[in-house]
């Protein structure tokens, strides 16, 4: 195994008004308990998905993955586009034939309503479908079709090579066949408040805008409660570049740099008509390192007291623990970046090393993407 | 010799069995867990049996520094217009220091894998990355010498002769097929230390009944 080590640290303040964004099953803002008082907590799911969400909205239709129960569909209009002359009435249940030797079971290939949704690349359909016109798979290996799972190695290699970058870096489960799982090359890390919080209840009535003449029907048409909260959270994720390069090659760069553009960008979008609370990051800290991720959560295990509210300190206790790990325990990255004025401050980009860099948010990603094209080959 | 490894993070969640969808939690870091831990930083690869095996002979121990508490986090998935609902438990404010002893080559590898992991490292789930150190070190004490220090610590699980079986030793872990085989776990609580533990009341003994 290459024995190089690339990981990427992305580390976010994001100060968010009074919302709910990620709810349990009584709708309560989620929580968990660090350093022994209670957390406002968004689990990494939630932010997971509003980055996927993102990546398949922005991203070229080549490039993410697409999540669809019509994966035959995907692969028939591929044979087309490899030969327009194909059989049209074999087209069909020839790309569900490729796609069963690829190791799916019948009814995941059919667009039935029981086919699971699956993750599969435009790169993987094309594949497929070149194994089906070019290579005539499916009659070199008629009498593997007899057998009940019959599998062929070339079309499993065709459905788990040149995976899309949304699988690379979140990777796939699939329940039929857990040879054609992917495991994720990034960890993104549940968000929590750097202090304490106290879910609130907001108690609301509604009017009915057309009441009874009669006014038979005096007081509210509706009442209710929405559970809520405000934090200043602190969020982690980290990708291991080095790995992510075994699956994406030279796409490897640009996937990193669009991830972390992404994740900064992203917000779950519960709730978000009620408390319109679409932040952007107060600060970013990105950390490029040859030996082992840091996650510097650690830095609130002491709940931040307010003080100005809750950034200032959340800063100050972030860069306290940033050089306590340099100076203590672990070298210096090899390369930071910055985005915020609190973090870009002279004194603090001093404290946090010397290879740190203060960009804009929207230059981050091209800044990274830069930086791995010139240190990776 | 023995290397001892913190795992202290927001949130751990050491599963035993636990599938589909209710996801459940063990009380301590399972032996899975952290031999899974050891192999990601290693690069062992999932199916690699021999070298599984190598790493779970290894005598395994954990100490309760920190027990933590129960989470529940509900989890809902969307395909279609269904919610797929599932239930998985965390502990959360957790610290722990997990030991394991063995060969001193192994432990080497081990230690020095931990400071520059194959993969990212994460305490039984994905979403969980350690928070600070995880390698302290290659001690020369043995696993329950190492693990029991006299700073305060709650108890100490660990591969003893005792009845209680639990089934996370690691054989392969396969996408396609994990298996796991059985161990005997022994516990020690702050107070009794292990000499005194043979002095305790025998219970099932009629004439010492109190």
């Amino acid at each position: 195994m290459n024995n190089n080590r690339l990981y990427i640290d992305i580390h976010i303040l994001q100060t968010v008004p009074p919302s709910c964004i990620n709810r349990d099953d009584v709708g309560a803002p989620k929580t968990a308990v660090y350093g022994g008082v209670t957390r406002a907590r968004v689990s990494s799911q939630s932010w997971k998905k509003a980055v996927r969400d993102i990546f398949s909205k922005e991203l070229a239709e080549n490039e993410v993955g697409v999540r669809t129960k019509r994966i035959a569909d995907m692969v028939a209009k591929e044979i087309y586009a490899l030969n327009p002359e194909y059989d049209k009435t074999a087209v069909k249940t020839d790309a569900e034939k490729v796609l069963q030797l690829a190791g799916l079971q019948e009814k995941s290939t059919k667009a039935g309503k029981d086919a699971p949704l699956f993750f599969m690349s435009v790169s993987q359909a094309k594949a497929l479908a070149k194994l089906v016109v070019e290579d005539e798979i499916l009659k070199s290996d008629a009498k593997d079709m007899q057998k009940k799972k019959g599998t062929d190695p070339k079309a499993q290699k065709a459905l788990t090579d040149n995976p899309a970058i949304d699988v690379a870096l979140f990777g796939r489960m699939v329940a039929d066949d857990p040879g054609l799982n992917t495991d994720a090359t990034t960890q993104v890390a549940h968000a929590i408040s750097t202090h304490k919080v106290e879910n609130e209840f907001d108690y609301f009535t509604a009017v009915d805008d057309f009441p009874a003449e009669e006014k038979t029907d005096a007081g509210a048409g509706m009442i209710g409660t929405v559970e809520f909260n405000s934090s200043t959270l602190y969020r982690y994720a980290t990708v291991a570049v080095h790995d992510l390069q075994r699956k994406l090659g030279a796409a490897t760069a640009k996937a990193v740099g669009t991830f972390v553009d992404v994740f900064a960008r992203a917000m779950p979008t519960g709730k978000q008509n009620t408390f319109a609370n679409r932040t952007i990051p107060d600060a970013v800290l990105v950390t490029i390192r040859g030996d082992q991720p840091v996650n510097f959560v650690g830095a609130f295990e002491n709940p931040v007291k307010p003080k100005n509210g809750y950034f200032a300190g959340s800063v100050e206790q972030l860069i306290k623990k940033v050089n306590e790990t340099y100076s203590d325990w672990l070298a210096e990255p090899e390369k930071s970046f910055v985005v915020g004025a609190a973090l870009g401050a002279p004194d603090v980009l001093a404290a946090l090393g010397t290879t740190v860099e203060k960009v804009k948010l929207d230059a981050l990603a091209k800044k990274i993407e830069e930086y791995l094209n010139d240190h990776t080959s | 010799m023995t290397i001892l490894l913190r795992l202290a993070a927001p949130l751990q969640s050491w599963g035993v069995g636990s599938k589909f969808d209710r996801r459940g939690t063990e009380r301590v870091p399972t032996k899975s867990g952290v031999i899974g831990l050891c192999a990601a930083a290693i690069g062992i690869s999932r199916e690699n049996k021999e070298k599984i095996h190598e790493l779970s002979s290894l005598k395994f121990g954990v100490r309760v520094d920190r027990p933590g508490v129960l989470l529940r986090d509900y989890h809902t998935a969307k395909s279609g217009k269904t919610a797929y609902v599932t239930n998985r438990y965390y502990l959360a404010d957790a610290k722990f220091t997990a030991g394991l002893e063995g060969v001193e080559a192994l432990l080497h590898d081990i230690d020095a894998a931990l400071r520059r992991p194959a993969f990212p490292l994460f305490l039984g789930r994905r979403s969980c990355p350690p928070e600070g150190k995880v390698a302290l070190g290659i001690v020369k004490e043995s696993l329950l010498d190492a693990l029991r220090t006299d700073a305060g610590w709650e108890y100490i699980s660990y591969d003893g002769d005792g009845v209680y079986l639990v089934r996370d030793v690691p054989v392969s872990f396969s996408q396609i097929r994990r298996e796991y085989g059985f161990r005997c776990v022994e516990q020690i609580s702050a107070e009794k230390q292990i000499g005194e533990i043979e002095d305790e009341i025998d219970w099932f003994k009629e004439s010492e009944m109190p």
